[in-house]
C-alpha cells in the first residue's frame, strides 16, 4: 500500500454511505536531537570543499535558522484526512495559520470547509478497487469511529 | 531543538520534495511513499503502519496517468536513509550508491561525458 | 571599495540585461503605432517584475528551493505537470525568438544570411553554457548590452518635441487611427515582454548558482529595485525613438532594420554600430537565460541534479536537456520562420503564463515554514494582491483580445 494509492481514495461510512475523499495521509516522525547540523544540509555545492569551505558553512548556518529542519527517524501512519472535496491546488490552509496573502487562503479554506481528522485505527478496510465497476481506491470507516479537528498541532 | 514527535501530513510535508543526498546533490523528488506493517509485512487497513520507503520516477507516472505498478519494482530509496526534513528531504548517504538514480548515471557516462570538456569544472576557471 | 564595485557591477547588469528581444520588438512596434500612449503598461511591467523577482529571489535564498521546485511542491504533480508544460513550451518559444534576435542583429552588422548566422548563435550559446562560469556569463553580457544606451543618445540627438512626447504619454491618448482593441492587445503583449516568466525561473535558480544567503538580500533588493527602472527607462527610449521617426513616416516595424533606423538617422554608423552590438549582447543573454530556464525548469520538476556551478557530467540531464531545447529553437528558425512574429507570438503568450509561476511563488513567499522571519510584509503582500489581479487580468484577456484583432494588425 503506497501513500498515492490513499490520496483522493473515496471514503465510506460503516454502513458504506460516502463521506468524502481521503485529502491527506498524517504521519507523526520521530525526530532526533542534534546539536549541530551536520554535513551536507541544504543545496549544497559539491566540488569545492577546498576553496568556499567557510562560505559554505556560512551558507548553512544562516539558511538553517530560518526554515524549518529537523533530524527525523521513523514514519507513522497517525491518519486520514476526511475532506469533502479532492484537495487540489495550494492544498492546507486549511490546517496551517497562514492568512495572507489574501485572497488565496480565504478562498482554499471555504473550498475546504468539512475537513477533518479519522485516526488510523478507526479505518476497517482499503479496497484497491481491482474489482469490476469498484471505481478505484475506496476506504471503509469501522463503526464508532470520531471525526477530529484537522489542524496540524 | 524539537523535542517528541512531529506531525506532518503526507502530502503537504513530503509529497514532490526534493529529495537531496548526504552532500546536498539534488536526487529525485518524492514521488511516492510505501506503507509497510511491523517487520516489513504488508501495510494493513487500522493496524500499525510506517513509512517504509521513498518512491521514485515510475511511481510518478502512476500518480500522474493512474494505473497501477508492482510497487516491489519500482526505484525507491529506503526510509532509514532519510536524515533531515527542512524544505527539501536530506538522505543521510551519497547518491552515487543509489539504485533509484540509474538514469542520471546513464546519461553521464553514455553522453554528457564524452562530450569534450563534460567533465570541466565550470567554477575552476579563474 | 570592493563592495561599491560590486554593488554597481550587480546594477549595471540589471540595467543591460533587462531588455531582450521581446522587450525590443514590442517597445518598437508600439511606438511607431501608438507613440507614447502605452508608456505606462512599461511602467506597471517593471513594478511588477522588481516584486516578483525581488520575491522569487527571496524565497530561494532563504528556503534554498529554487521557483519550480517550489510549484512541484505546491500544486503535485498533476497541476504542476500542466504547468510544466506551458512553461516549458513558453520558454522554448522565447528561446527561439532571443536565436533568432541574434541572428537578424548579426546579419544587420554583417549583410551575410540570417539562416547563416542562426546554427552559429545557436552553437555560440551552447558552448557558453558548456564552458563559462556563471557569473563571467552574466556580467559581459550585461555590461555590453548597457550599449543599448545608444537609443536614448538617439533620442537626445534627434531632438524631439519632448512636450508633445509627454502629452502623448499622460494621459494616455492612443492615436484615432487605431482600434481600442489593437491599443489593450498592446499593452497586454508590453506587459508579457515586460513581466516573462523566464525570467523568474532564472532569478530564482540564479539566487542558487551564485550562493545566495538571506545575507545577500539586501544586494538583491538594490539591484533589482535600482537596476530594473533603468531597464524600463532604456525600453521607453526605444518606443520613444519609434514614436518620433517612425510614427511619422506612418512606417509600421516588421524588421530589426526599421527597429534601429532612427539610432542611424540620428548618430549615424558609429553609434549605429554600437546599438548593434549592444542587440547582440542583450539578446544573447537572454538566450543564455531562456535556454537555462528550460534546465531548470524541468530539472527543478522532477528532481534532477541541475545548475552552470556544477561540472556537465554532475548535472547530466540538465545538459541534456538545454542541448535540446536549443536544437528545437534552432530547428524552428531553420524553418525560415519569421523571429519578429516569433518573439510577437512570444511575449503575449508570456503574459498568459504569467499566473502559473506568480502565483505560487505569491503563496510559499507567506509560508513561515519556508521563510521563517522572511514572509512577505504587509506593503509588499498589499501590491502582491494588485498585481494577483493585474496578471490573472492580463493572462484572460490576452487570448481573447488576440483573436478579435487578429493578432494586433
Amino acid at each position: 500500500m503506497n501513500v498515492g494509492d490513499l490520496l483522493d481514495a473515496r471514503v465510506l461510512g460503516p454502513d458504506g454511505v460516502p463521506l468524502g475523499v481521503v485529502v491527506d495521509v498524517r504521519l507523526a516522525l520521530e525526530t532526533r536531537d542534534e546539536p549541530d547540523d551536520g554535513p551536507g544540509g541544504r543545496e549544497d555545492r559539491e566540488d569545492r570543499e577546498d576553496s568556499e569551505d567557510r562560505k559554505d558553512s556560512e551558507h548553512d548556518a544562516a539558511l538553517s535558522s530560518r526554515a524549518r529542519r529537523d533530524a527525523v527517524g521513523g514514519a507513522v501512519v497517525l491518519g486520514l484526512l476526511v475532506g469533502p472535496r479532492r484537495a487540489g491546488s495550494y492544498h492546507g490552509y486549511e490546517r496551517t495559520q497562514v492568512r495572507s496573502p489574501w485572497p488565496v487562503p480565504q478562498i482554499v479554506r471555504r473550498l475546504h470547509r468539512g475537513t477533518y481528522l479519522v485516526r488510523w485505527q478507526d479505518v476497517a478496510a482499503v479496497d484497491d478497487g481491482a474489482a469490476a465497476g469498484a471505481g478505484g481506491w475506496s476506504v471503509r470507516l469501522a463503526p464508532g469511529y470520531a471525526e477530529l479537528p484537522p489542524e496540524l498541532g | 531543538m524539537t523535542h517528541g514527535p512531529r506531525i506532518v501530513d503526507a502530502r503537504l510535508h513530503l509529497l514532490s520534495r526534493q529529495v537531496l543526498d548526504v552532500d546536498g546533490e539534488p536526487v529525485s523528488t518524492v514521488d511516492d511513499l510505501e506503507l509497510r506493517g511491523p517487520d516489513g509485512s504488508e501495510a494493513r487497513a487500522g493496524q500499525e503502519a510506517h513509512v517504509a520507503a521513498i518512491l521514485v520516477g515510475p511511481a510518478l507516472v502512476t500518480r500522474l496517468f493512474g494505473g497501477r505498478a508492482p510497487t516491489s519494482r519500482m526505484p525507491r530509496i529506503a526510509w532509514d536513509d532519510v536524515g533531515h526534513l527542512g524544505t527539501a528531504v536530506e538522505l543521510a548517504v551519497s547518491s552515487d550508491g543509489l539504485d533509484a538514480d540509474w538514469v542520471e548515471h546513464w546519461v553521464r557516462e553514455r553522453l554528457v561525458e564524452r562530450i569534450p570538456g563534460g567533465r570541466h569544472d565550470p567554477e575552476g576557471d579563474r | 571599495m570592493k563592495k561599491v564595485f560590486a554593488a554597481a557591477l550587480g546594477i549595471l547588469t540589471a540595467i543591460g540585461g533587462f531588455v531582450d528581444i521581446g522587450d525590443l520588438v514590442t517597445n518598437a512596434v508600439v511606438g511607431s503605432r501608438f507613440g507614447m500612449s502605452l508608456v505606462w503598461v512599461v511602467v506597471v511591467g517593471v513594478v511588477g517584475i522588481c516584486l516578483f523577482a525581488s520575491m522569487a529571489g527571496r524565497v530561494t535564498a532563504v528556503s534554498g528551493r529554487a521557483t519550480f521546485e517550489i510549484i512541484r511542491e505546491r500544486l503535485g504533480p498533476r497541476a504542476a505537470g500542466a504547468n510544466l508544460v506551458a512553461s516549458f513550451a513558453i520558454n522554448l518559444l522565447t528561446l527561439t525568438a532571443e536565436i533568432g534576435g541574434i541572428a537578424l542583429a548579426l546579419h544587420l552588422a554583417s549583410s551575410v544570411e540570417p539562416r547563416l548566422w542562426i546554427p552559429v548563435a545557436g552553437l555560440a550559446v551552447w558552448l557558453v553554457l558548456w564552458r563559462v562560469k556563471f557569473q563571467i556569463m552574466e556580467n559581459v553580457a550585461g555590461l555590453m548590452g548597457l550599449l543599448l544606451v545608444g537609443f536614448a543618445v538617439a533620442l537626445f540627438l534627434l531632438g524631439p518635441d519632448w512636450g508633445e512626447l509627454l502629452r502623448q504619454a499622460v494621459p494616455p491618448s492612443p492615436p484615432g487611427t487605431e482600434h481600442p482593441a489593437s491599443y489593450w492587445y498592446y499593452a497586454v503583449a508590453l506587459f508579457g515582454a515586460a513581466m516573462t516568466p523566464y525570467e523568474v525561473f532564472f532569478f530564482s535558480s540564479g539566487a542558487v548558482e551564485e550562493r545566495w544567503t538571506a545575507k545577500d538580500l539586501s544586494t538583491n533588493r538594490v539591484n533589482v529595485l535600482v537596476g530594473f527602472p533603468l531597464g524600463g527607462l532604456l525600453s521607453v527610449a526605444i518606443a520613444a525613438c519609434a514614436a518620433v521617426v517612425l510614427l511619422p513616416a506612418g512606417i509600421e516595424v516588421s524588421s530589426l532594420s526599421q527597429i534601429v533606423l532612427p539610432v542611424a538617422q540620428a548618430g549615424g554608423v558609429l553609434l549605429l554600430a554600437l546599438v548593434i552590438v549592444g542587440i547582440v549582447a542583450a539578446t544573447f543573454g537572454a538566450a543564455l537565460e531562456t535556454a537555462l530556464s528550460s534546465g531548470y525548469t524541468v530539472a527543478q520538476y522532477l528532481g534532477w541534479s541541475w545548475g552552470k556551478f556544477r561540472r556537465p557530467a554532475r548535472a547530466a540531464r540538465f545538459h541534456l536537456t538545454m542541448i535540446v531545447a536549443l536544437l528545437l529553437g534552432v530547428g524552428i528558425l531553420m524553418t525560415s520562420v519569421d523571429p519578429i512574429a516569433v518573439t510577437e507570438m512570444s511575449v503575449v503568450f508570456s503574459a498568459v503564463a504569467l499566473p502559473l509561476t506568480y502565483v505560487p511563488i505569491l503563496v510559499v513567499a507567506n509560508d513561515p515554514e519556508y521563510m521563517g522571519e522572511h514572509v512577505n510584509g504587509r506593503v509588499v503582500n498589499a501590491l502582491g494582491t494588485v498585481y494577483l489581479v493585474i496578471v490573472v487580468v492580463a493572462a484572460v484577456a490576452a487570448i481573447p483580445l488576440m483573436i478579435a484583432t487578429g493578432a494586433g494588425s
